[in-house]
């Protein structure tokens, strides 16, 4: 947990890393110390939500909606939002920009509850108080729903210089805002050659995401008659979920475009040379993008909540209650959205609609809690479209229920796929995600 | 609800109970639960004006008229079978009482057509939201003799009330109260949790384009057209 001696004493790191120990830096770390109170003290049913995406809009709102005398407090640092999901076809045109984007301001105003545009900087879970740029708020229920955050630290150790120059020259864009709008201009620009999609290792936001990304990136250079291949490096196996219908669409729409190569972990990466060296061998590049290891996002690690494996080492995601998401090891806290660990041996698919689901979850146990009852069971869900195709749009999709075995105390996944792309999917695909808009925001 | 509102239901009520005299006490209890809302006595008529017969009812086939308001569609089914009344239990420990199908063999239902998870509802272009006969499954969930939606995939049970069978929703289907009288068909009310005030928040744009006013998309109505889906909706998406 970072504390406030931390703050001072990380100013004092901050301050040697950059020469000398210099007064201004001291002085934003004194500012931190003598912050003031940004609101009246909570009266037992304040619930501060940090991060207003997917997850946490949804528990905004739904607090307010399951009683609306909760204090809620959401805190974003960006001032619009802007759809992770749904950007895959809107980097090949299929989308506008205001399909993605969203304002805050309806449903802070409908639903009743403080939207803080502002940067959370530090959390105090003893004294239950979350940091802002401008002061701290004291909370009764702390609600950490901040996405992801890039491990580039995975592939490059201390080199940060490296780190950069892949990041800022080969954007991964699995954050919505400016990669996402540098991934487009690139797409749209690219003249000649090889356009590499490096698949992040491990557990990562939107499983089928690069595969989708591959197709509309494909079907860019097809319509742009670009002579060009799309080469999907993968460290899996083979391709998941929705494998079948990505490989039909890889063999059949995008034949001699899209490369798929599995079992390709990446072993080193030169962004200036423009070398990609993998498990199945070294791949040159004109342009990519790349992808790092995903982990929880920083505010999870800011509150000490990431589980730690057999051996203490520290997995990278939370540490949560697999039915009821409370943090294990504060009661006040709960971690939802794309930043779980693996619930009962299933792991929960880190996606806008699993976010959604679990939004709903997450605002019933707080709002019973904080009406001194405890909530029934219930599991969240997942519906994932993919669009395979950009002309005519053909999309596949996957959909999961999962079931609480209480013997053996586990989480079971039914999944239930359409591999087979069509038209009608498609439609679907859009109706999915502007459901779940109305849902957040309207 | 106040004595005005309560006496006009009453009104309302009393009408619709001269055809079935337990409906009266039964629409009561539930009203006071915020479970029945008696509307406007609705005749159901087809395309040419004239009154809906049973046997223009094919089973299973879905029709779409709109009720209570101007707006708010609703499929009428019939579901080829006797369709039992049933209790319907909600989520909250709440409970209401559903009257089965109407007609000679008591096959015939009413629901809203404004899925209740997320608002997903037919449009002239789409339509998400729909039922699937006994011989036409759904591709992905593989059932049948259901009214899914391809947004999420909610599943509801249209020979249980609507009731949730899979899927996100929280609420079964709001089921529309049909009435028959001499051969008609009259819609009387809606019982269950409609989503209504939801559905005029989130669609405030289309329905001005449609409607041309808030207000008319918010009519209430006294005869309800009834057609074929697939004359309705441009495109039919099954999944």
């Amino acid at each position: 947990m970072i504390t406030r001696r931390d703050l001072l004493k990380s100013a004092g790191v901050g301050a040697i890393a950059i020469g000398a120990v210099s007064q201004p830096v001291f002085a934003a770390a004194e500012r931190v110390v003598k912050m003031e109170a940004l609101m009246p003290p909570p009266k037992g049913n304040r619930v501060v939500v940090c991060g207003g995406g997917w997850a946490g809009l949804t528990v905004a709102k739904y607090l307010k909606k399951e009683n609306p005398n909760i204090e809620v407090i959401l805190v974003e640092q960006r001032p619009v939002f802007f759809s992770c999901p749904i950007s895959n076809p809107w980097l090949a045109d299929l989308v506008g920009l205001d399909f993605l984007q969203h304002d805050y301001l309806q449903p802070a105003a409908k639903y009743g509850y403080t939207f803080m545009n502002d940067r959370v900087i530090a959390i105090e879970r003893d004294k239950r108080r979350v940091y802002t740029t401008r002061g701290y708020i004291q909370y009764d229920y702390l609600v950490l729903a901040p996405g992801i955050r890039y491990n580039y630290s995975a592939w490059f150790g201390d080199n940060r210089e490296l780190a950069r120059l892949t990041k800022v020259n080969f954007p991964p864009a699995y954050i919505p805002g400016s990669e996402h709008l540098a991934l487009k201009r690139k797409i749209h620009e690219f003249e000649e050659g090889d356009f590499i999609i490096v698949v992040p290792p491990g557990a990562y936001r939107c499983p089928p995401a690069p595969y989708e990304r591959a197709c509309m990136v494909a079907e860019v250079f097809k319509r742009n008659k670009v002579k060009g291949r799309v080469i999907v490096l993968d460290p899996k196996e083979d391709i998941a979920p929705k494998g079948p219908g990505f490989r039909a669409a890889f063999e059949q729409v995008y034949l001699g475009i899209i490369e798929y190569v599995p079992r390709a972990s990446v072993k080193e990466i030169d962004p200036v040379n423009k070398v990609i060296k993998t498990t199945a061998g070294d791949f040159k590049f004109t342009d990519a993008n790349i992808s790092p290891p995903h982990q929880a996002g920083e505010l999870v690690w800011m509150a000490d909540l990431i589980a730690k494996d057999k051996e203490g080492k520290l997995t990278g995601w939370a540490d949560q209650d697999p039915l009821t998401f409370q943090a294990k090891a504060d009661p006040r806290v709960f971690l939802v959205g794309d930043v779980i660990s693996p619930a009962l041996g299933t792991a929960y698919p880190k996606s806008g609609h699993q976010a959604n689901a679990q939004g709903k979850i997450v605002a019933k146990v707080i709002a019973s809690r904080i009406a001194g009852k405890e909530a029934p069971l219930a599991l969240p869900d997942n519906t994932c479209y993919s669009m395979v195709n950009g002309s005519p749009q053909e999309a596949i999709v996957i959909n999961v229920s999962y079931e609480y075995n209480k013997q053996e105390n586990k989480i079971v996944p039914r999944p239930r796929t359409i591999n087979e792309r069509s038209e009608a999917l498609a439609k679907a695909t859009y109706e999915w995600a502007r459901a779940i808009y109305r849902d957040m925001f309207v | 609800m106040d004595r005005r509102d309560f006496i006009k239901t009453c009104g309302t009520v009393a009408v619709a109970s001269m055809i079935d005299a337990s409906f009266f006490s039964q629409a009561l209890a539930q009203q006071k639960d915020g479970m029945f809302q008696a509307y406007k006595k609705a005749l159901l008529v087809k395309q040419d004006g004239t009154p809906l017969k049973e046997e223009d009812i094919k089973p299973h086939a879905s029709y779409i008229f709109f009720y209570p308001h101007a707006s708010t569609p609703c499929y009428l089914l019939n579901l080829g079978e006797a369709v039992q009344p049933a209790e319907i239990k909600l989520k909250d420990g709440k409970s209401y009482q559903w009257g089965g199908g109407v007609g000679s063999k008591k096959s015939i239902v009413a629901y809203s057509a404004i899925c209740a998870h997320q608002w997903s509802y037919p449009t002239p272009q789409y339509s998400f939201i729909n039922y699937y006969p006994p011989d036409t499954p759904s591709e992905t969930t593989k059932k049948a003799g259901i009214i899914q939606c391809c947004a999420h995939l909610a599943l509801y049970d249209p020979k249980a009330g609507g009731s949730v069978i899979d899927g996100p929703a929280d609420f079964p289907l709001a089921s529309i109260v049909l009435q028959e009288e001499g051969g008609n068909f009259y819609a009387v009310g809606v019982l269950g949790r409609d989503q209504f005030q939801q559905f005029f928040d989130n669609y405030r744009t289309e329905l001005r384009q449609q409607y041309g006013s808030t207000a008319k998309a918010r009519e209430l109505v006294d005869k309800c057209i009834v057609m074929e889906v697939d004359k309705y909706v441009q495109a039919v998406v099954r999944c």
